[in-house]
């Protein structure tokens, strides 16, 4: 019991004097400008109650999860094909470096007018800032396989199939999931800012209203929900990462 | 337990020059063939297309407007990224020295570093206006965190030798900060600057969309609105090749000025 409290005491106290001063300086600055944590959350379950937050949170949730999907569904297969095919790889790896070093909100207004605004042209959004670090980081760990690997497989006369089951995929994995944690950030990024830039929809959407009618307390009751969600989504992506970084040769 | 998102692989220097030219040559003419076959036979005509987006290239990047768009947004970004630098270093060092700041502040630096920065720019457009100044806090916002996560693991690795060292010799507290600490962090602090660098950037640009001021973003936003979709591409390109040029200018001075550091000893 000792040796727990010892352990979480810092944890509780420093949320707790975090919440303290945001309580305080929300009380002593003006309404306008920044909410107290009571007032916030207040808001916040009026919005519960209502029964709009959670609706636009499944909104944003589902967002999220197509387009990360789908990056992960095109990202970790194209990689792990790169991985094999070393003349695509060659070809291709500047490329993807580029697009992974470029700032994709740029290209949303190219979206918007291409493709409009529904659902689909945002999970677009979403994939495209998914996309690349699976594919930059899946590459990076194809180009670090040692040559001797599939050098010992081969002169066992392993197949293809045996080849990509038994050294391909588990020496690309750790990498992969590497790329997998930082393209989460990126898609949340993604999806709020599809949600601000493309057509105003969920916990993005609900954000710019709030702001728009100066109510300051809901704006900072949508970031306490999207932080949360990233702070989440974050451990899930390190707890992928570490649990197949033991793998890492 | 690591801090989170501690940063991607410094590679990507060599991958540009080292390596086969050919392939990626054949790639690079097979992407933009294709690009320009999809657009001229499926799309409308003001999309962009490789041969548009050439012919309008030397008109663009003469004119007035481009110039002081990349002028602003550039200036914007970099001052943005200077704040961040110096704040972020000096939260982060004290954070990896000393274990209260460290027990008191983790959870938020954390929290903040997790959140994707644009859900700030309502508040930010709230509290400056729709201004410059909305533009550079979304950038300082957008670029610290990451930089207080690396300086404060930088500073928490630096070996204890070094530190037993100063401390035999007696060196102050503001000697050991800039002889030893600083010095002994360098790679972190390098890896932050350049996840602080992208997104630094992201944050300028999104918040020139967010509250129309002048700028790259808003040269994209208001040359794509008006059908000028080539035009607008040029501004995307440039970015890339700064945000590319960045990445290359951190991993080349990591690999020049601190050849003794490999990036396979980090934490991941």
């Amino acid at each position: 019991m000792n040796a727990r409290l010892k352990r979480y005491s810092p944890f509780v106290l420093s949320l707790g004097g975090g919440l303290a001063l945001w309580q305080i300086a929300g009380s002593h600055s003006s309404a306008a400008f920044m909410a107290p944590l009571s007032a916030t959350l207040e808001r916040l379950a009026q919005l519960i109650e209502h029964g709009r937050l959670v609706e636009l949170f499944l909104s944003s949730a589902s967002l999220f999860a197509s387009g990360f999907a789908l990056a992960v569904i095109v990202g970790m297969p194209l990689g792990l094909l790169l991985a094999r095919l070393r003349v695509l790889r060659e070809a291709l790896d500047l490329y993807i470096m580029i697009l992974y070093a470029t700032p994709m909100v740029a290209l949303i207004p190219f979206i918007l007018s291409l493709f409009g605004f529904g659902f689909g042209p945002k999970v677009l959004v979403v994939f495209l800032f998914a996309v690349f670090p699976i594919l930059y980081n899946t590459v990076e760990g194809a180009r670090s396989i040692k040559p001797e690997l599939i050098e010992v497989a081969r002169s066992y006369r392993s197949g293809e199939w045996a080849l990509w089951r038994e050294v391909m995929v588990p020496y690309t994995l750790p990498y992969a999931m590497t790329g997998v944690r930082q393209s989460i950030a990126r898609a949340l990024v993604g999806m709020v800012a599809a949600e601000f830039f493309l057509s105003s929809s969920g916990l993005g959407g609900l954000i710019m209203t709030a702001s728009q009618s100066f109510d300051t307390a809901g704006v900072f009751a949508v970031m306490l929900i999207i932080g949360v969600m990233g702070v989440a989504l974050t451990r899930i992506g390190l707890m992928l990462e570490t649990h197949f970084a033991r793998w890492r040769g | 337990m690591t801090l989170a998102a501690v940063s991607p692989p410094l590679r990507p220097a060599r991958m540009i020059f080292a390596g086969p030219v050919l392939p990626r040559l054949v790639a690079g003419i097979v992407i933009l063939s294709f690009w320009e076959w999809a657009v001229r036979s499926f799309a409308p005509d003001f999309v962009a297309k490789p041969s548009a987006i050439a012919a309008v290239l030397p008109h663009v990047i003469s004119g007035a407007p481009f110039h002081e768009s990349t002028a602003i947004t550039l200036a914007s970004t970099a001052e943005g990224l200077v704040v961040a630098l110096l704040f972020g270093t000096a939260i982060g060092v004290l954070m990896g020295r000393s274990l209260a700041a460290d027990r008191a502040l983790r959870l938020w630096i954390n929290g903040f570093n997790a959140m994707p920065m644009i859900v700030v720019l309502p508040l930010m457009s709230l509290w400056f206006g729709y201004t410059g100044y909305a533009r550079f806090a979304t950038i300082v916002f957008a670029a610290i965190f990451a930089v207080i996560v690396n300086a404060a693991e930088g500073a928490r690795s630096v070996p204890k030798d070094y530190v037993e060292v100063g401390r035999s010799f007696r060196s102050g507290s503001f000697r050991m900060l800039f002889e030893i600490v600083l010095p002994a962090s360098m790679p972190y602090l390098l890896a932050g600057l350049r996840l602080a660098t992208g997104r630094a950037l992201i944050g300028a640009v999104v918040a020139e969309f967010f509250t129309a001021i002048p700028g790259l973003g808003y040269f994209i936003l208001y040359n794509s609105r008006t059908f000028h979709q080539n035009e607008a591409f040029v501004a995307v390109i440039l970015l890339a090749g700064f945000g590319v040029g960045c990445d290359w200018l951190i991993s080349w001075a990591t690999r020049h000025y601190l050849p003794w550091y490999r990036r396979d000893e980090k934490v991941e």
